[in-house]
């Protein structure tokens, strides 16, 4: 390193040096498209489903684990937009309410005679507008969005009770094609968790092959770095926070249709069950990196454990206690591989 | 009797010699200047001076006796005490609370209130803060807060204080202010070291100077009252620098086609700009393939310049053209769609994201910020013309999947000047490009520097090092006070023709 005219370009430099790791084969492409860090969480889950399948044979049964397939949807849709927001140091706090509302407001206006159609498509631009609107607090009022999400959840809240009359909402016309086609199955297997897989697909392309979503990973990394570079932080957030909304629209619509009624209170809590699910897939709270897949993962290992304490005749008043136990456990050894990893991989010098 | 004597202190880091033979004696009631050019060994000595770093060799005595400081706290301990001009208050705390961090008096398990508004109360009187102490330090001024600092420091009654380097020139009225501050210090019989760079406050401010050149001291302890700006200057550069820099950096390699061509002139040209407060009437002229420079001491309007050619900052009259001819674009993302490109020597904060491999970096203005390879980001032709380009600038690193972060200072910087240069730049802003990167691969970037200009783009540098000013740049401009006092180049341009212009607004007639 003392002079720059006699080191010749050393040769491991060239283009050629980095097909080795694309990897190549089904292997590669399986390995890929889960990712290292979501890669974890599945052998985590399906062990988890073993074991629980070992003591209790019935949780073994397709249509349990449909069932809990089934249930996990909405918190997976979420939890894939949450690491969005987390790999740009961001975080949304209404999604859960954003759900509810998009659900309620979409079953008033099928009971009031709208298309549900219509209905649906405007309960998908209504989470989208909600959003922004969050957005638009964060960037008006320079307030965190962890801040302007907290109230924007209770509001978001009080709207369905509100617009409810914290009543169910009943009287919708459920013989429509709508209730038919994603509240029911193809080939046995929901239609809601169908769409989960495309919404996957599509979100994991948007995030590894689009200037959007490397620009949510370089705001991430560093964000002085990023808005030195050109990037505004500000459209990203707006962009951001608008596809948190739509997806938590999203899900309100699939819920929609697989309950065939809105509940003023559903969708609570879903907030932070949609965070956990993203940390557990192996989004880190710091910023730069996600993977929608491991998170959509994590919200199926928490569906597993809702469903699975059931076997375990765990008193009612202690499940609680006991999903945060399974939470921490599994958080914890996830933090604790990934630490000798890292540790390992700067050893190696890479 | 000195209140603080330093004696024949040597250290190396690695093997890189910081002091080779470094000695400073102050006496007590009296303001001492330590000065020198940088890398002259000025932060190592005070480092070592306050215990934050141990001499390889060397005598420390306090008022006579024998000392070694095992850290910064025991420095304190025996009197020795720093206010460092990067604040170190806690904004939302009050005045009080801030005089006594991690030390208040107690009583029992309870901070004594009331005896720190006693040992407080006189010494902030006697600087002339008129503050409560119950006033929340983040709505002080500035002004306010550089005596608090000071206040904080003589809570302590310090034996020795270093106030190190000012980290931008004060304006007359905190220059007063300071000047005030020093009067109190030398009647407490304070042994006061001023570590600065900017001459004019040290000839104002100072009654003895110690110069360090290369690690040595050249000059010892020598009273102000013989001494003169252009003397001080000698001193600090010594007889080698006096000489026409020989060694000119040459292009390295070939950069054509890497940097855009704009239509227009080419010439990147600022019109008699002024910004409220920083920059008067200043106009300058920068050609394709010419590396201009410009100098100042910290808060002269030379950073200024560099803001508003990126857009950063608008004039409040006469207009910045860029080399197509049109003005300056407001922000800074207009600015790079424009052809600017910007290489600062933070890059660990503003120009890299140090978990991310080389190849994500080098993609993050064009491929991701300008979105210019359309819809799709491709990682494997992202890495393919990281790969290109990690060819061109010579990058050293076994892989492209390397993080930024585990590559050396030379690299890293090699690495913010690639994703640059895939933007195809007209225009190439450097501050400070060199700050902290080992003498090779400073050598390096000179060459990779003149390499951009040779290809065709304007670059224009801001530097703290004189070096660099004088053999890299074809001219500089020196600003002072907000005004262009010089313009330096062929015979004209060396260090200490800068320095000189840069401390007195004026080109010495040597």
């Amino acid at each position: 390193m003392t002079s720059s005219t006699t080191d010749a370009p050393r040769p491991d430099v060239e283009p050629a040096a980095g097909a080795t790791t694309n990897g190549g084969g089904p292997l590669g492409v399986v390995k890929r498209a889960f990712g290292m860090e979501s890669a974890s969480v599945l052998v985590a889950t399906v062990a988890l489903i073993l074991v629980i399948g070992a003591i209790h044979p019935d949780f073994l049964d397709p249509r349990q684990l449909r069932d809990v397939l089934q249930q996990s949807v909405y918190v997976a849709i979420l939890a894939a937009g949450v690491a969005f927001l987390l790999a740009m140091r961001e975080i949304d706090l209404s999604v859960g309410a954003i759900f509810g509302l998009t659900l309620i407001c979409s079953a008033i206006l099928m009971r009031d005679g709208w298309n549900p159609w219509v209905a649906v498509v405007a309960g998908v631009v209504l989470g989208a507008l909600l959003g922004l609107a969050n957005a638009l607090i964060v960037q008006v009022f320079r307030i965190p969005a962890i801040v302007a999400t907290l109230a924007t959840l209770s509001m978001f809240r009080g709207l369905s009770l509100a617009l409810s009359n914290g009543q169910q909402v009943v009287g919708l016309p459920l013989d429509h094609a709508f209730f038919d086609i994603f509240g029911g199955r193809v080939l046995g297997i929901p239609v809601s968790v169908l769409v989960l897989v495309v919404v996957a697909i599509v979100l994991t392309f948007v995030l590894r092959t689009t200037p959007f979503g490397y620009r949510i990973r370089s705001i991430g990394s560093n964000p002085d770095a990023a808005a030195f570079s050109g990037i505004s932080v500000a459209r990203v957030r707006i962009q951001a926070l608008m596809l948190m909304g739509g997806l938590a629209g999203l899900a309100g619509m699939l819920g929609l249709a697989f309950f065939g009624s809105g509940d003023p209170n559903i969708g609570s809590g879903f907030e932070l069950l949609a965070i956990a699910a993203a940390v557990i897939g192996g989004t880190q709270l710091r910023g730069g990196s996600a993977t929608v897949v491991g998170a959509m993962l994590g919200a199926v290992l928490l569906s597993v454990v809702t469903s699975g304490l059931v076997y375990f005749n765990i008193p009612v008043n202690w499940s609680s206690f006991a999903t945060g136990a399974v939470i921490l456990i599994a958080v914890g050894i996830d933090s604790l591989l990934r630490r000798r990893r890292e540790a390992r991989a700067a050893a190696a010098g890479l | 009797m000195f209140a603080l004597e330093a004696q024949h202190v040597r250290k190396t880091y690695g093997g890189v010699t910081a002091l080779a033979d470094a000695g400073l004696r102050v006496r007590p009631g009296t303001v001492h200047a330590l000065l020198g050019e940088n890398g002259a060994g000025k932060s190592t000595l005070v480092k070592i001076i306050t215990g934050a770093v141990r001499p390889d060799a060397g005598v420390l005595r306090l008022e006579g006796s024998d000392v070694s400081f095992s850290d910064t706290a025991d420095a304190a301990r025996h009197g020795v005490a720093v206010v460092s001009q990067e604040l170190s208050l806690f904004p939302d705390l009050d005045v009080l609370s801030n005089m006594f961090p991690m030390r208040e008096p107690r009583r029992g398990p309870f901070v004594d209130r009331r005896r720190m508004a006693a040992l407080a109360r006189p010494i902030l009187d006697q600087l002339g803060l008129r503050v409560s102490l119950k006033d929340r330090v983040g709505d002080l001024s500035l002004a306010q807060r550089q005596l608090l600092e000071v206040a904080k420091a003589l809570v302590t009654d310090p034996r020795v204080l270093i106030l190190d380097e000012p980290t931008s020139a004060l304006d007359s009225k905190t220059a007063e202010v300071l000047l005030d501050i020093l009067r109190v210090l030398r009647d407490r019989q304070v042994a006061v070291v001023f570590v600065s760079h900017i001459l004019e406050e040290v000839m104002a401010l100072c009654d003895e100077v110690t110069i360090l050149r290369d690690g040595r001291t050249v000059l010892d302890a020598a009273p102000l009252a013989g001494l003169t700006i252009p003397k001080i200057v000698e001193s600090m550069l010594g007889e080698r620098h006096a000489e026409l820099a020989e060694t000119r950096p040459e292009a390295t390699v070939d950069l054509s086609g890497t940097v855009g061509a704009p239509d227009g002139s080419g010439v990147l040209r600022v019109q008699d700009v002024s910004v409220e407060d920083r920059l008067e009437g200043v106009s300058l002229t920068a050609a394709p393939g010419e590396v201009v420079g410009m100098a100042g001491v910290a808060g002269a309007g030379h950073q200024v310049v560099l803001e508003l050619v990126a857009g950063l900052r608008q004039p409040s009259s006469g207009q910045v053209l860029l080399p197509d001819g049109s003005p300056a674009p407001k922000g800074l993302r207009a600015a790079i769609a424009r052809g600017v490109a910007l290489v600062t020597g933070d890059r660990r904060r503003l120009g890299l994201m140090l978990d991310k491999p080389i190849w994500d970096n080098a993609g993050q203005v064009r491929s991701v910020a300008l979105a210019r390879d359309g819809l799709l980001v491709r990682k494997g032709a992202l890495r393919r013309r990281a790969g290109e380009h990690a060819g061109r600038v010579n990058l050293r690193t076994s892989s492209l999947d390397k993080s930024a972060g585990l590559l050396s200072g030379g690299n890293q910087q090699k690495v913010v000047l690639m994703k640059w240069l895939q933007t195809q730049p007209s225009v190439l802003l450097l501050d400070d490009p060199t700050r902290g990167v080992d003498i090779g691969a400073k050598a390096e970037m000179h060459g990779l520097v003149r390499s951009v200009a040779e290809a065709g783009a304007v670059v224009l540098l801001c530097s703290t090092d004189l070096d660099e000013l004088a053999t890299l740049c074809d001219r500089v401009f020196v600003l002072h006070h907000g005004r262009v006092c010089a313009e330096l180049a062929g015979e004209t341009l060396r260090q200490h023709e800068i320095l000189a212009a840069m401390n007195t607004g004026s080109v010495a007639t040597a």
